[in-house]
C-alpha cells in the first residue's frame, strides 16, 4: 500500500452539490423505499387540498379563481408545516442522532472548512422534506395562476418561507449541536417553532415589535390582501391601510425587506455559532465581540421598531384590544400600561443580557487552557477578546447598552403626547443603569467563578422561590401584601418591573404598593449592588489563583 | 543533515475533566514508521489521549506534534495526516458499507468517482470485508464493523494512524490480519499507535509500548524493557539437583539476589531478581561449589500478571 497523502481539495461551502454531506443525506434520506409513502401522502394530501378548494368554486358562490386563492393558502400552510415542523425536528433529532452514534467524530476530523460543514448538514439533514415542498409546488403554482395572484404577492412570501426555513433549520442544526441526547434536540427544536409562532409574536403586542419579524406572519399579513378572494382581500386591504405601521425608524422598509434583514441577521449569528462549534467543540459560542454586537444590535431593532409606534398609538396593546371591540375613537393608553411596557423592555434586555453572558462566560477548563497557550506563546495576560477571558468586560459593554436602550424607550413612552406635561431625568437613567450593572455583574462573577451550579441554584432561591412565596402570601391576606411586594422585589425577574413603576413619573402603583415598591427597589438593588460587589473581588481572586496554576515556562 | 521530526511528539500533556485528571504529566515520542502500543486499564487515560491527538479533544495544557505539525495550532493540516478509529467504533445505520467508505473518500478529496471506488475496494480488500461492500452497516457484527472503520481510517492514506483498541471483538483469524496489516503499514511509512488493554496483544504488534494507569506514564520502550522497568524480572527458578540440596539452599539463601529458596529434593526452588549474568554466575557457583545440576527451569510472570500487579499496587 502506497503512502502519498491524498492531494489536498477545498470543498467549496457554496457547491452544495458536490458537498459529501449533503450528498451522503441525499443517497441515505431519498432512498425510494424511505420517502416513497411519505411522497404518495403528500401529493394525495395536496392534490386533495387543490381539488376539495377547486370544488367548491363549481357549485358555491365563489368564483374559481377565490376558490383557487383559498387553495394556494391552505397550500402555503401544508408547505410549512413540512418545512418549519418536519424539517426542524429533522434537523435537530439527525445532528443529535450523529453524535449519540458517535460518528461525528469521523465528520469533525474530514478536511472540509467550518461552513462547508455546516452547509452539507443543513441542507442534507431535511433532504426529504425539501423534495416533499418541491412536490406540492406544482399544486401552488396552478392555484396561483389559476387564482390570478401576482408574482409581487407570492415571490416575497415564498421568498420569506425560504428564509424563514433557514432559520427555523438553523436554529434546529444549534440546538441538535448543544443539546445532549436525541428526545431533548427534538422535543426543544419543536417547542422553539411553537414558541416562534404563539408566545415570541405575543412580545410584540407589549411593545417588542420585533419578536413578529422572525416569523413569517408579517409577509402573510401583508400580502394576504393579494392573496384572499377578492373581495376578502378587498376588505382587509382597506383594514391595513387604516393601521399605519411605521418601521425602523420610520425608514419605511416593506415587511418583506425588514424579515429578510431581521432574520438574516440572527442566521448570521447562527452560522458563526455552529462554525465556532466545528472549529473547536470546546468553543464558546459565540466571540465576546460578537455577542457585544449582537445584543446592541438587538437594541437598534428593538428600538427601532418601537419608538415610531409610540405616538400613532399602535404599539400600546390595550390599542389591539380596542381596534377589535371598535372603540377607537376615545382610546387613549393608560399610564400603568407605559409602565408595564417599560418593564418588560428592561426585563428583555437583561434576560438577553444574561444569556449572551453564559455564552461568553469561561469554566475553570477554559481558562486553564487559555493560561497554557498564553504561556506557550509567551505572554503573560490572556487575549482579551478569547474565550478563556473573563467575560466581565464585555457584560458591562452589554448592561450599559441595555440600560441606554430601556431608557431611551422609557423615555419615548414618558414624554410621548400621551402623557403630556412628563419628563424621564437622569435619575431614572442611573437606576436602570445601576440595576442592569448590579444583576449582570452579580451573574457573571457567580457564572464565572462558581460555574453553571451555581448559577442553576441561585437561579431557583433567587429568581423562583421569591415569586412563590410573594405571590402565597398575597393570597393569605390583604395584610401580607406588602410583606409580598417586599419578597417579590427580591427577584431579578421583578426588579425591572420594579424599577419602571419607581423611576418613571407616570407610574400609577396602587396604594398598597406606593410606599412599598419603591423602598423594596432600592433596598434591593443596593443590596444587589453590595453582592455584586462582593462576588466581583471573589472572582478576581480566583482568576488569579487560576493564572498561577499554569506555570511560566 | 535533513531532521525528521518524530511522528509523534507529546510534551508534559495533562487533561483534566473538572477535578479529575485523567492524563497528567504525560511526555512521549514515536518515531516514524513505529507501531506503537498504548496499553492501561481501564481509565488509564488512553482515550482522553488520544483524543487529544486527533484533535477531538483541548488538553488542560501540554503540546503535541504530529510529524512537526501542532495539533492545538494547526488543527486543519493536522487533521490531513491523521487516520483515527475510535474505541467501539460507531458506523452509521443508514449507509451500506460502500456508500459508508464512498462518502469518507469523497470527504477527504480522493479523485473522481472511479478513483474512490477503486480505493474503497482496496481498502476492503485489506481489511478482508469485498464481499460484504454492499451490505448495511447495521447487518455488520462487532469485528465487521472494526473492519469496516478501519478501512474508512486507512481510505485517506494517513501518515500517523490512531487506534483506540482496534483488536476488540475481533476473532483470532481476524486479529492475525489486522496485526499483519498494521505491520504492512508501518513498512510503508506510517506511525501506528495503538491501544488495548490487553498487553500480550499489543507486544504481538507493536515494535514498541507504553504503559499508562491513572493517567501517569508508568514505563516505555519495547517489551522486554517494560517488563524491566515495571520490576517484572522477577522470576521464579527451579534447579534439579542430583545431589546436596540442603548446601545448595543454604549457599542460595546466602546471595544478594534470591529470595525465599526452598530444597525439595530432587528441586530447589527459588526466587530470583539478577540479570542473565547474575543467573549465569548463580549456576558457575553452584557448580564450584561441587554440586551436579541436572536442569534449570525459569518462569516468568505474564504480561497480564504485570498489568494486574500495576493496576493493583496503584489502586492500593
Amino acid at each position: 500500500m502506497n503512502l502519498h497523502p491524498s492531494p489536498e481539495i477545498r470543498h467549496a461551502a457554496w457547491n452544495i452539490w458536490q458537498n459529501p454531506i449533503f450528498r451522503r443525506y441525499c443517497q441515505s434520506r431519498l432512498r425510494p423505499r424511505g420517502i416513497g409513502i411519505t411522497l404518495i401522502i403528500v401529493l394525495l394530501l395536496a392534490g386533495f387540498i387543490t381539488a376539495i378548494t377547486s370544488s367548491f368554486g363549481l357549485r358555491g358562490t365563489l368564483t374559481a379563481s377565490d376558490t383557487a386563492r383559498i387553495g394556494a393558502i391552505v397550500l402555503l400552510v401544508f408547505q410549512c408545516l413540512i418545512l418549519f415542523i418536519l424539517g426542524t425536528a429533522q434537523v435537530a433529532g439527525g445532528m443529535t442522532a450523529e453524535r449519540d452514534e458517535g460518528v461525528i467524530d469521523y465528520q469533525r476530523l474530514i478536511p472540509m472548512s467550518p461552513l462547508a460543514k455546516v452547509v452539507g448538514y443543513l441542507f442534507g439533514l431535511p433532504v426529504r422534506e425539501y423534495v416533499l415542498f418541491l412536490a406540492t409546488l406544482p399544486f401552488t403554482a396552478w392555484s396561483l395562476w389559476k387564482g390570478g395572484v401576482s408574482h409581487t404577492v407570492w415571490l416575497p412570501l415564498y421568498g420569506t418561507l425560504v428564509s424563514s426555513t433557514l432559520l427555523y433549520h438553523f436554529t434546529g442544526l444549534l440546538t441538535g449541536t448543544v443539546a445532549k441526547n436525541r428526545r431533548w434536540a427534538f422535543l426543544a427544536s419543536i417547542g422553539l417553532v411553537f414558541c416562534l409562532y404563539t408566545v415570541i409574536p405575543r412580545l410584540a403586542d407589549f411593545g417588542l415589535v420585533f419578536f413578529k419579524y422572525l416569523t413569517i406572519a408579517p409577509v402573510f399579513s401583508e400580502s394576504l390582501p393579494g392573496m384572499l378572494p377578492a373581495t376578502a382581500g378587498a376588505v382587509v386591504s382597506a383594514k391595513q391601510q387604516l393601521l399605519p405601521t411605521a418601521k425602523f425608524f420610520n425608514l419605511d422598509f416593506s415587511e418583506v425587506v425588514f424579515t429578510l434583514f431581521s432574520q438574516g441577521g440572527l442566521i448570521l449569528t447562527f452560522i458563526v455559532m455552529l462554525c465556532r462549534k466545528w472549529r473547536r467543540t470546546e468553543s464558546h459560542l459565540l466571540g465576546k465581540a460578537w455577542a457585544a454586537g449582537f445584543f446592541i444590535w438587538i437594541q437598534l431593532l428593538l428600538l427601532g421598531n418601537a419608538l415610531p409606534l409610540i405616538n400613532p398609538g399602535t404599539l400600546f396593546p390595550s390599542r389591539g384590544f380596542t381596534r377589535m371591540t371598535g372603540i377607537l375613537p376615545d382610546w387613549a393608553p393608560k399610564p400603568g400600561e407605559a409602565v408595564l411596557m417599560s418593564g418588560l423592555y428592561g426585563l428583555a434586555s437583561l434576560l438577553l443580557m444574561l444569556i449572551l453572558t453564559s455564552m461568553i462566560t469561561p469554566t475553570t477548563d477554559t481558562q486553564l487552557r487559555g493560561w497554557r497557550r498564553a504561556r506557550k506563546l509567551e505572554k503573560s495576560s490572556l487575549p482579551t477578546l478569547g474565550d478563556a477571558s473573563t467575560s466581565f468586560w464585555m457584560m458591562l459593554a452589554m448592561a450599559l447598552a441595555g440600560a441606554a436602550g430601556w431608557f431611551v424607550f422609557s423615555r419615548a413612552l414618558v414624554e410621548s403626547h400621551w402623557f403630556p406635561g412628563h419628563q424621564l431625568g437622569h435619575k431614572a437613567a442611573i437606576g436602570f443603569t445601576l440595576l442592569m450593572l448590579a444583576i449582570g455583574t452579580a451573574y457573571q462573577s457567580l457564572l464565572e467563578s462558581k460555574g453553571g451550579r451555581a448559577i442553576t441554584l441561585a437561579a431557583i432561591f433567587i429568581g423562583v422561590v421569591p415569586l412563590m412565596i410573594g405571590a402565597v402570601l398575597s393570597v393569605i391576606s390583604n395584610n401580607l401584601i406588602s410583606t409580598a411586594y417586599w419578597v417579590c422585589g427580591l427577584s431579578p425577574a421583578t426588579m425591572p418591573f420594579y424599577a419602571s413603576g419607581t423611576l418613571l413619573p407616570i407610574s400609577d402603583l396602587p396604594e398598597s404598593a406606593q410606599a412599598t415598591i419603591p423602598n423594596a427597589f432600592h433596598f434591593w438593588l443596593v443590596l444587589t449592588l453590595l453582592l455584586a460587589i462582593s462576588l466581583l473581588s471573589r472572582l478576581w481572586s480566583t482568576r488569579k489563583k487560576i493564572s498561577l496554576q499554569i506555570p511560566t515556562t | 543533515m535533513s531532521h525528521t521530526p518524530p511522528a509523534i511528539d507529546i510534551r508534559s500533556l495533562r487533561v483534566d475533566y473538572g477535578n479529575f485528571v485523567a492524563v497528567d504529566d504525560l511526555t512521549l515520542s514515536v518515531p516514524p514508521g513505529e507501531v506503537f502500543g498504548l496499553v492501561g486499564p481501564n481509565g488509564a487515560g488512553k482515550t482522553s489521549t488520544f483524543r487529544v491527538l486527533t484533535t477531538l479533544m483541548e488538553p488542560t495544557y501540554g503540546e503535541v506534534l504530529l510529524a512537526g505539525i501542532d495539533v492545538l495550532e494547526d488543527v486543519e493540516n493536522a487533521r490531513r495526516i491523521i487516520g483515527y478509529m475510535p474505541d467501539l467504533a460507531p458506523v452509521p445505520y443508514d449507509l451500506k458499507v460502500a456508500e459508508f467508505l464512498e462518502f469518507h473518500a469523497a470527504a477527504y478529496g480522493i479523485g473522481n468517482k472511479a478513483a474512490r471506488r477503486d480505493r474503497v475496494a482496496e481498502c476492503l480488500e485489506e481489511v478482508a470485508l469485498t464481499d460484504q461492500r454492499d451490505k448495511w452497516c447495521k447487518e455488520l457484527s462487532r469485528g465487521q464493523t472494526q473492519r469496516v472503520v478501519l478501512a474508512k481510517t486507512l481510505l485517506h492514506r494517513p501518515r500517523v494512524l490512531i487506534l483506540d483498541e482496534p483488536a476488540s471483538g475481533l476473532d483470532p483469524l481476524a486479529r492475525r490480519d489486522l496485526r499483519n496489516a498494521l505491520r504492512r503499514l508501518a513498512a510503508n511509512g506510517a506511525t501506528v499507535f495503538v491501544s488495548s488493554h490487553i498487553l500480550s496483544e499489543l507486544a504481538e504488534m507493536c515494535t514498541s509500548l507504553c504503559v499508562m494507569n491513572r493517567g501517569k506514564l508508568l514505563a516505555s520502550g519495547t517489551a522486554e524493557q517494560v517488563r524491566q522497568i515495571l520490576g517484572s524480572t522477577e522470576r521464579t527458578i527451579t534447579a534439579t539437583l542430583l545431589n546436596r540440596h540442603e548446601e545448595a539452599r543454604a549457599w542460595l539463601a546466602s546471595q544478594p539476589a534470591v529470595h525465599d529458596p526452598v530444597a525439595d529434593a530432587p528441586t530447589v526452588t527459588f526466587r530470583f531478581l539478577g540479570d542473565d549474568n547474575a543467573q549465569a554466575d548463580l549456576m558457575e557457583g553452584l557448580f564450584h561449589l561441587g554440586i551436579r545440576i541436572r536442569s534449570f527451569e525459569e518462569k516468568r510472570s505474564s504480561f497480564e500478571d504485570i498489568l494486574v500487579e500495576v493496576a493493583e499496587s496503584n489502586r492500593a
